[in-house]
């Protein structure tokens, strides 16, 4: 883990990631941003550490009688030892699709988060000084840089960097010099182009 | 003398999922079971289990922290919180998260408040983790409120702004005065 990220989710996303709150799609793209970044981690570790005294604190409902004896038996036939399941990538537990090109110089692959409230999550591979097309969200975008980097009016995003936009702002990244940008993306309701060629190209455009 | 407090400071749960990681000690998991197992059921009815999913989801939560126990590092987090954190992700992937109308949780009510705020706590569980528990006791109601609602209840602050017809920016300033009423008395949160 390193600590190079310097854009980071907000307090409230951080929170709403440690108490379970956030959809599937979105706490994938944070949980990406977590796994690189030491200093959310450590706040996320904060959050969990309320609800760990909060938990200890919670008034105890009564069990069945033989709860405790079904789970010494369910540890007993497990087949798994302790310490045999291992932290694994956030992302092992979903299929990626193959890359498909989807405009110029810029790929796309599916990511199989269940779509839900027109939510998608998907990875964007750009070829370094691609200009995307300007745009406007109707919803949320939340990426997570995995690899390269790109540009736009809020600063550097660099690899672990996490851009956080809805609906009131507008986008017009540029990916920086050098090794194509990889990031993976939690978008609702898709993107509004805001050229006129733009909007001309939006159904080819499948974003 | 509060039996309560008197049990939690000889209650050692990192000693205990040590024990299990080193040596698969069921006996320590059974201690785990018995203390942890009742409160997440409680977490997970308020989650919005019924009462015997809320114990099935208690018994993954238990399965989970035998198979990890290797995983867990003292230094980095409390045994609670680790314990949460693994309570969490169960309720997340197993419970199929509806957005809870206000009027469901007003329903439920809100559990008993129990008295926090004893002096026999303060002294008695110095232990770190303890004084995060003793801090939390000293939060103001409102706070506390919004506190447990967002992550022991599991609920989005937009919720919880519906649930106590409070405005959002509300619900919001609570929680982030919480925070930094822990940060400051407690230094690093661990």
């Amino acid at each position: 883990m390193t600590n190079a990220a310097t854009h980071h989710p907000t307090d409230e996303t951080l929170a709403g990631y440690a108490a379970g709150t956030l959809d599937e799609a979105r706490r994938l793209v944070v949980s990406m941003h977590v796994a690189r970044c030491a200093a959310c981690d450590l706040q996320v570790a904060r959050y969990e550490a309320v609800g760990g005294a909060l938990l200890e604190l919670a008034t105890a409902v009564p069990l069945r009688s033989d709860a405790l004896e079904n789970a010494l038996r369910q540890i007993g036939d497990d087949t798994v030892p302790p310490g045999a399941s291992s932290e694994r990538d956030p992302l092992d537990r979903y299929e990626l699709g193959p890359w498909r090109w989807v405009g110029p110089g810029v790929h796309q692959r599916s990511v199989s988060v269940p779509e839900a409230d027109g939510i998608k999550v998907f990875m964007l591979k750009a070829a370094p000084g691609t200009k995307l097309p300007h745009h406007k969200h109707i919803g949320y975008e939340w990426t997570c840089v995995l690899e390269g980097a790109f540009e736009h009016q809020f600063g550097r995003f660099g690899p672990g960097d996490f851009d956080e936009a809805d609906e009131t702002m507008e986008h017009k990244p540029t990916v920086c010099e050098g090794v194509p940008c990889i990031c993976i993306v939690a978008l609702q309701g898709g993107i509004r182009l805001q050229s006129r060629l733009g909007r001309l190209l939006q159904p080819l455009i499948r974003l | 003398m509060n039996v309560y407090c008197t049990a939690m400071v000889e209650f050692d749960p990192a000693r205990l999922i040590t024990r299990i990681a080193a040596t698969q000690d069921r006996g320590a998991f059974a201690e785990l079971f018995m203390h942890y197992a009742p409160r997440l059921k409680a977490m997970m009815m308020r989650r919005g289990a019924n009462t015997d999913r809320a114990e099935d989801l208690a018994q993954e939560t238990l399965l989970r922290i035998w198979r990890k126990a290797a995983q867990f590092d003292p230094g980095r987090a409390s045994a609670s919180a680790w314990v949460y954190s693994i309570a969490r992700n169960v309720s997340v992937d197993l419970m199929r998260r509806e957005t809870r109308a206000a009027a469901w949780l007003k329903e439920q009510g809100e559990p008993e408040e129990e008295d926090l705020d004893e002096p026999e706590l303060h002294l008695l569980v110095a232990e770190r983790e303890g004084l995060v528990r003793a801090t939390i006791a000293t939060l103001p109601h409102e706070q506390l409120r919004v506190i447990r609602l967002s992550f022991f209840d599991g609920l989005a602050h937009s919720e919880i702004a519906d649930l106590l017809e409070i405005p959002l920016g509300t619900v919001k300033s609570r929680i982030r005065l919480a925070l930094q009423r822990l940060r400051d008395r407690l230094g690093e949160l661990k």
